[in-house]
């Protein structure tokens, strides 16, 4: 299979600075769990029950597993993906060699979900010390934050094909991603908003990455719930690749 | 089947994008082991061309087979066995000199013990291994369009394509590249270039192809195409506005093309010091004047014209 190829090249550049990496992908959740869920959560109410029985910290944290995967993913098939095609035409250069567009496009999009898993373990291991979790099921939770991160990755990288300049990013992450983030469940029950805004919440694929992940860490999911959440964001990443092949074909083989 | 030499036939090939033509129906054929050009202004479709030769373009029509297979069908068999310097150097610039080539030996299948001795080799070719360990972006433009075709000799390819080569470079690069190429066409790899400098195609090229406008205009080897089109000798004169009067009405049935340059005269004949003789000794004072051999410039000028293109 040619895209290991380019997953190994990634992870060369990558292994360079892993420890720089790997600091930064433990320190930032210790730091963001600390602040957020114990500091602002110490003001919340324990006895509430808006988080479904559990402490805010576990709310939110669960939260931002999917969250941080989606930023992440986000980011990666954006300017760096954009460098790749555009400025230093990496791809191009790739494509002269026996790979072809299929290769490259699912070698950055395997290469996305390594270092989505690379961060969320680390968080997930934080989480579990910080003493969130109760059952061992709980590991799910990293390939749904995974899953979730992907179909934002497969997304962006559709997006990105057809990008000749960097414009768009700035309003990709500033009316898309950033209200996603804030608005689908992250920090508060959607619940809270108003009805048009539940309704919305419902329709993005954050919201049921989140969903999922909480209804296997820290409240009950029932079966069909589980489905419905998994199949959404199954749905949401297979649309993303069949239209992101489709646009980086046009793009490198015009 | 195309017969034995033959490494690439092209015949009515056609690539539009949209409503653009970028190429419009060209025929030619590149034999093994030879040095073949494509000459033309920018836009005339040569880097059209050469993509579709490497396989990243489809042919919107027509025929394009290259070493006997198709470009479309058997694109990766193709790349495999073939090398690609292109335009914009697309060097990766997160690894270093050295693991350019790895990286590109591995994405060919190239063991890594045998890519090891090839880079090594390749290294010394292009006079880069002192820098081996460097960044990429240390390197001067000159090293970098080296360190370009040393990669793309890494899978030891039978034919290799160059969009222009040398653009950008500096005379000592430039011909540091050309002594390079020229080895490599001596060990039998095939050259297709692309160009738009005169003295490159009349150093590289045994045939050339002069494309304008989306089509191939003319055809043969430097010296064919300007004995061809052009007269053995160029007399170029500066004049003052009197001078050049008094020349249009003698210069008639002297020289065989006369061009009325803004700043100068160019005058096309056989015999270039006798032209010359002749003018002055009717009287005509030039401020300047110039007898030279005809170049492949000359010819290229007058099949794509003198208007700029852009």
């Amino acid at each position: 299979m040619n895209a290991t190829k380019v997953v190994r090249r990634n992870a060369l550049v990558f292994w360079r600075g892993w420890r720089s990496s790997m600091f930064l992908s433990v320190l930032g959740p210790v730091l963001f769990l600390t602040a957020m869920g114990l500091g602002l959560g110490s003001l919340v109410d324990p006895n509430v029950q808006a988080f479904g029985g559990a402490s805010y910290i576990a709310f939110f944290a669960t939260g931002m597993l999917a969250a941080n995967c989606m930023q992440s993913a986000a980011f990666s098939a954006s300017y760096p993906m954009m460098s790749k095609l555009t400025w230093q035409r990496n791809y191009e250069a790739m494509l002269a060699t026996p790979l072809e567009v299929r290769d490259i496009y699912f070698g950055e999009l395997a290469w996305i979900g390594v270092t989505l898993a690379q961060q969320t373990i680390p968080f997930f291991a934080v989480m579990a010390l910080f003493g969130i979790f109760d059952s061992p099921l709980a590991v799910l939770a990293i390939p749904a934050a995974v899953l979730t991160g992907l179909g934002f990755g497969a997304a962006v990288m559709a997006l990105t094909a057809t990008l000749k300049t960097d414009e768009a990013y700035t309003w990709l992450f500033r009316f898309v991603v950033t209200p996603l983030f804030l608005l689908s469940g992250t920090f508060f029950p959607i619940n809270d908003l108003p009805v048009w805004g539940v309704a919305a919440a419902q329709l993005t694929p954050l919201y049921h990455g989140i969903e999922l992940i909480r209804g296997m860490t820290i409240s009950n999911l029932t079966l069909v719930a589980g489905l419905t959440h998994l199949t959404y964001l199954l749905l949401f990443l297979a649309v993303g690749i069949v239209i992101g092949v489709r646009n980086l074909t046009h793009r490198l083989v015009p | 089947m195309p017969d034995d030499g033959v490494l690439i036939h092209a015949a009515g090939l056609i690539k539009r994008f949209g409503d653009f033509v970028a190429v419009d129906g060209i025929d030619f054929e590149v034999r093994r082991g030879e040095a073949f050009g494509f000459l033309g202004p920018n836009g005339a479709g040569k880097t059209s061309t050469m993509r579709m030769i490497g396989c990243t373009s489809a042919p919107t029509d027509g025929l394009l087979s290259v070493i006997d297979m198709d470009t479309v069908a058997e694109s990766t068999q193709i790349k495999s066995r073939i090398g690609v310097v292109p335009q914009i150097d697309n060097l990766d610039i997160e690894l270093s000199v050295r693991e350019n080539l790895e990286m590109y030996a591995r994405y060919f299948d190239i063991s890594r013990f045998e890519a090891a001795e090839r880079i090594d080799e390749l290294l010394e070719f292009v006079q880069l291994a002192e820098k081996a360990k460097d960044r990429v972006e240390s390197l001067s433009g000159g090293m970098k369009r080296r360190l370009v075709i040393a990669r793309a000799l890494v899978n030891r390819p039978e034919l290799l394509l160059l969009d222009e080569p040398t653009t950008g470079l500096d005379p000592q690069a430039r011909h540091l590249v050309w002594d390079r190429l020229y080895r490599l066409k001596q060990r039998g790899v095939t050259l297709v270039i692309t160009t738009h400098y005169m003295d490159e195609a009349e150093q590289l090229c045994d045939r050339l192809v002069v494309m304008d406008k989306a089509e191939i205009v003319a055809e043969g080897s430097p010296r064919e195409l300007i004995v061809g089109y052009c007269t053995r000798d160029v007399v170029e004169l500066r004049l003052s506005d009197a001078n050049r009067e008094r020349l249009k009405g003698s210069v008639d049935g002297l020289v065989e093309r006369v061009e009325w340059l803004p700043d100068r005269v160019l005058l096309y004949t056989e015999t270039g010091e006798a032209t010359l003789a002749a003018i002055q000794d009717g009287g005509i004072h030039t401020e300047t004047a110039l007898v030279r051999r005809s170049s492949l410039e000359d010819v290229f000028l007058l099949l794509t014209g003198r208007t700029l293109v852009e």
